[in-house]
Order: C-alpha cells, then structure tokens, then sequence
C-alpha cells in the first residue's frame, strides 16, 4: 500500500469516528423543540425593544430632533 | 495517481525487520521511511482493527450517513411554522434609521457593539477600525491596521479593548496566527481568549497575553467565514459556518466537533445563536437563510421568497428570538419572523451590500454596516 492509500485510510477511519459519535448523539422531537422555542419567545416578547417598540422618551436613539445626515 | 508499484530504488536492511531485501522509500508525514515491501504492509494495516480494510470502512460511512437521516428524519413529527400557526401574527414594526455612521474611506465590513449598549467599533477595507459613540456619533478612537481588508472586529467583554483581524492572516498584532486570512474573531467570556475562524478551513482558541494557541478546530473542508459563541448560560460550545455549506457545533475544551449541519446549497456567510442558545441561523450566497435546533438536530425553517435572488451575507435575533434580522446583497434587510417563517418588514436604505447587522445589548437598536462605506442605526 503506498502512502497515499495509508493517508486515505486515515482520512475515511476519521470519518466513520466522526459519523459516529453524531449518529449516537440524543436528539429530542421537534414538536418539543419547537414549543420550546415558541415558549422563549412569548416569554421574553414584552422585553423586547425592535419588536414591541418602545416610546421615543425611553429610547435614547429616537430623538426628537431630525437626524443630522450631512 | 492510483496506487503505485514502487521500483524498488535501493537494496539494504529493512529499518523495521532489518532483512536485508530491495526497500520502498516512502514518506510518512515527511519522514522517509525505507522499509521492505512485508513490512511496509504491516504499517499500513497497523491503523485498522482486526477484520477493517478501507472498503468496509467505507461501506460503514455510507450506512452510518443513512442511519443519521433516518433517525432525524423520525423526529419530524411536525413544522415548526405549523406549531406557529396558533401565535399571533406580528403587527407592523415601527423601525427606521435614525442615525447614520459616516467616516470610513471604504466598504465596512464588520462591527460590534460593546456591552455598554452605546460604543461600537466597526473595521473596513481601507485598513482603519473606528470606534463610535452611537448615541452622539463621534469617533472615540481610530486606528489604522498595516492590512486592508479588516474582515473581522469584536469588541471584548469589558469594553477594555478591540481585536481585529483579515487579509493579513493575524488577529490584533499576531494574537492569532493562521496561514490564511482571518474571517471572524469573538473574544469568548474574559478578555483573555479569543476564538477565530480563518479561510484555512480550522478555527483556533487562543490566549492573548501570550499569543499561545490553546485548541484548534478542524473539520470544515473549506474556508470558514463565520462563527459565534453559545450564550454563556449554556457552556462551552460555539457553532462556525464556510464555504464547504456545513455548519458545525465544536465543544471548546475538547475541539470535537458535536453536531454537523449541511442544507444550504451554498457558501454560509454568516451564523448566529438564538439567544436562549438552543438554535442557531445561518445565512448564504443561496438566497435563504436557515433556522437549526439543536436538540432536534435538524433544520426547523428555511427563510426565502422567490423575490429574495442575492446570497444574504449576515444575521442576527432579536432579543426575545422572535426577528430575525437578515442582510442582503441586493443592499436590504430582511426581517423575518422566525416562528412563523414569513418576512414581517424590509429594511431600505443602504446604496451597497449590506456586510453586518448586529443587534445592541439590550435589544434597543440594529446597527448595520455596508459596503457603500456607512454604518446605520436602526430603532
């Protein structure tokens, strides 16, 4: 076997290892998963500032004066 | 090349068995090797187990591949838009530039907020890295870096400092050594660690009082252009995307790679963790971007339109998860809702590419920086 057949045979054994340990890896349902996410979201929503939008008094980037664009 | 016959060049002890018979000279990791050709078999078998030849490893391969997809494929119960379907549809957002960031002589090409929810440093092709006040909008600080095409800024947890990095292969005065150009940079949670990714296909930890690598990364077969670091509740992992269409999740202590993701049928431009650290999006140069959870270790959503035809060159989450903001290379942000998959808002304004949106600290503002050489805060 020349050496390049030997670096190959490496090459596939890292492979297989790595396939492997992810095939072996514990994987939960995606309804649950998704709910999960779902939950998250609703639970953080009201501190969220893009998505609930807050007053231009709070947000110290809503200023009353035009911005300056040069 | 196929397997070669070697003509045996020299004739002389064998270095293994010391039989004097016509050697190989070969080279294993540079290192010639002048064994007899038994001899030089028996290496090579020495890497498998008993019963193993490369033919059944790859036989193995194939039918671990499929045994992956299938048991993924099993948890598919349902779409996570149809699970979405019961939440209420997102009113209109109310978000508009309201400041504009001039100064860079060149495209930007990446930025960073700093934890104290106001500073950001933004690094561009012209070499500089500049760090604003968002609020007032003026230049606390610039330096010129001896490298054009900075790709990569991040600004370090206590505000302290600010690493840089790009076509010069290193990051912020050779903390970081790669033999190909730097892509992105994050320190992990102290301002003693960097994390990079590098268009030489690995990414690397290192310790920037030293310079010293602490662990590197491989498995990506192509450039990596991306990576983000899981919020600290959540431990030591860190997900990294590239040209080779994979997104993959590394354990840092270990440089294992846990979890591998391949669906994009192109480059993956950028990657971000949604906050609570379960799932991550990705986005690239094939027009959509992608939503992963990894407790289900699949793909959950895919975010396109058949309007949106330019790769999308980066993303970010809202602070509750629920937005996903998206640039594009046709000079728009997308915002999508992530639980519904629909697009609830387009983003106009830049007159070039847009290269980075980062969401502040406290989710108050997006900035987005862009090739026409501006950066803009949007709220």
């Amino acid at each position: 076997m020349s050496s390049k057949a030997h670096n190959n045979l490496l090459h596939t054994k890292r492979i297989v290892q790595q396939l492997r340990i992810e095939a072996s890896i514990e994987r939960i349902k995606v309804s649950k998963a998704s709910a999960d996410l779902m939950n998250y979201c609703s639970e953080h929503a009201r501190n969220d500032p893009l998505l609930m939008g807050i007053a231009a008094s709070d947000n110290p980037f809503k200023e009353k004066k035009p911005c300056t664009i040069l | 090349m196929c397997d070669q016959t070697f003509m045996a060049a020299t004739f002389g002890p064998c270095e293994s068995c010391g039989k004097p018979s016509p050697l190989m000279n070969i080279y294993i990791k540079n290192e010639a090797i002048n064994y007899c050709s038994f001899c030089v078999e028996l290496m090579a078998c020495q890497g498998l187990q008993s019963g193993e030849s490369v033919a059944s490893l790859k036989r193995e391969c194939e039918s671990l591949k499929k045994k992956l997809e299938e048991e993924r494929g099993k948890l598919n119960d349902v779409e996570l838009h149809q699970v979405a379907d019961k939440i209420e549809v997102l009113g209109a957002l109310a978000i508009k530039t309201r400041r504009v960031l001039k100064g860079h002589g060149n495209k930007v090409l990446c930025m960073d907020w700093c934890k104290d929810k106001r500073r950001l440093v933004s690094s561009s092709q012209d070499g500089k890295v500049i760090v604003w006040d968002g609020f007032t909008l003026s230049k606390e600080n610039g330096i010129s870096v001896p490298c054009t095409w900075v790709m990569a800024c991040a600004y370090a947890p206590t505000g302290c400092a600010v690493a840089c990095g790009g076509l010069d292969n290193k990051c912020s005065k050779a903390v970081a050594m790669h033999t190909n150009y730097v892509s992105g940079c994050t320190f992990t949670n102290s301002d003693n660690q960097i994390l990079t990714s590098s268009g030489d296909g690995s990414c690397a930890l290192w310790d920037v009082e030293s310079g010293q690598l602490l662990q590197s990364f491989h498995g990506h077969t192509a450039d990596v252009l991306s990576l983000d670091l899981a919020p600290s509740e959540t431990g030591n992992t860190f997900v990294s995307g590239g040209c080779d269409k994979k997104a993959n999740v590394w354990d840092m202590r270990s440089g294992q790679n846990i979890q591998s993701f391949e669906s994009h049928v192109s480059d993956i431009n950028c990657v971000k963790y949604y906050p609570s650290g379960d799932a991550f999006a990705s986005a690239s140069d094939d027009a959509t971007c992608r939503f992963y959870d990894l407790r289900a270790d699949r793909e959950v959503a895919v975010y396109q339109k058949d309007s949106v035809i330019f790769g999308a060159s980066t993303v970010d989450f809202s602070l509750s998860g629920r937005l996903l903001f998206a640039g594009y290379n046709d000079y728009t942000i997308n915002v999508w809702d992530v639980l519904k998959g629909t697009r609830s808002s387009i983003l106009f304004g830049h007159e070039n590419r847009v290269s980075r949106v980062r969401v502040s600290p406290d989710g108050t503002a997006l900035c987005s920086a862009s090739w026409d050489h501006t950066l803009r805060i949007w709220a």
